[in-house]
């Protein structure tokens, strides 16, 4: 006989329920965790590296990163004396909070820090159905990539409680108006907020900086002074 | 094409709400799936053939709930009509910034399961 059960449960539940545990990893740590998505070359990587150049002394990061394959964004860190912890996909879009569970069991150098960022595999889509209990999501957008993204990537920039504007130092190179871009995710997502870069002029690295820092604060119940 | 994981996990679900019930097959599952959740339905529907293929539910059909996201305009305090999945920059009637709601569903609302008991039933 044919009978109707009632499911009613996320169809990702089994990665959202590590997201959790992750959350609470990351919260026991007080440790802020922000997740890096991008379609590949929009330099996060270099953000990153500006980033943690930029912080100085302020914060102690540590970075887990993700891609098909190589170690080069690791080794990139590293050389910054920043611990880092590659995770390859061997082929697979996104990474979920699963992998990065592992990574923080391999490598005890990952937490505690004060600012953990997870470096996505380079996509605008798969990464955004997974939460890696990540405080919040960083869409970055370099100006190369054209001015129309946000519409058509919808998912992922009403998702982003941040997004960055990157390689703005290409911008009197490029046709992007970045007016545009800050309607479209007006339109989508109300509250993002959007931050203009350079991780080669250091143009905006303080706002983000900054950003990361007042976050750090508030997650930690210490808030900075303005 | 992060699809095949997701039905891998719907599949692991929709197993473990039967797995009180007598041994049978899932027959079909419904599934939502919301505009803004990145998730395409016809690959969704294409990787769950390939998950449960070799498997007691092999030949079982996925159902998709397409939700599409709406755009609410805060002013007017209804639901603008959008063109074709585009997105309405402002207000057709006002002028005012819009707002996007819904469409970020990805749940498992249900499944037919079919127990291998025969007809008769209990």
């Amino acid at each position: 006989m044919k009978k109707v059960v009632t499911v009613r449960r996320q169809a990702l539940a089994a990665n959202d329920e590590q997201a959790a545990t992750l959350r609470t990893r990351f919260a026991a740590a007080g440790a802020l965790a922000v997740n890096l998505i991008s379609s590949p070359g929009s330099g996060k990587t270099a953000l990153l590296e500006a980033t943690i150049r930029a912080l100085g002394g302020r914060a102690r990061c540590s970075v887990v990163e993700g891609d098909v394959a190589t170690e080069r964004d690791a080794d990139r860190i590293r050389a910054l004396g920043v611990p880092a912890r590659q995770i390859l996909t061997g082929g697979a879009c996104h990474l979920d909070a699963r992998q990065v569970a592992r990574a923080l069991d391999e490598d005890p150098a990952l937490l505690p820090v004060d600012l953990l960022f997870v470096e996505n595999v380079g996509n605008l889509i798969c990464p955004t159905s997974y939460d890696l209990g990540e405080d919040f999501k960083v869409v970055v957008l370099s100006v190369t990539e054209g001015d129309d993204k946000p519409f058509k990537y919808p998912a992922i920039f009403s998702r982003a409680e941040v997004a960055v504007i990157s390689k703005v130092d290409l911008l009197p190179h490029v046709p992007f108006d970045v007016g545009a871009v800050r309607r479209e995710i007006g339109t989508l997502n109300p509250s993002g907020r959007v931050l203009l870069t350079s991780a080669r002029t250091g143009e905006g690295l303080e706002a983000w900086c900054d950003l990361l820092l007042s976050e750090l604060a508030r997650k930690r119940g210490t808030p900075r002074r303005p | 094409m992060h699809e095949f994981s997701v039905a891998t996990s719907v599949y692991q679900a929709c197993r473990e709400a039967v797995a009180g019930q007598p041994p049978g097959r899932i027959d079909r599952v419904r599934l939502r799936v919301g505009e803004l959740s990145a998730v395409e339905p016809e690959l969704i529907v294409f990787a769950w053939q390939a998950v449960t293929a070799d498997t007691p539910d092999e030949g079982s059909t996925l159902e998709v709930d397409w939700c599409p996201a709406t755009q609410e305009c805060p002013r007017c305090g209804q639901v603008k009509q959008r063109l074709d999945r585009g997105w309405l920059p402002l207000c057709p009637d006002c002028g005012e910034v819009l707002k996007v709601t819904g469409g970020m569903d990805l749940e498992v609302v249900e499944l037919t399961y079919e127990t291998d008991d025969g007809g008769e039933g209990r």
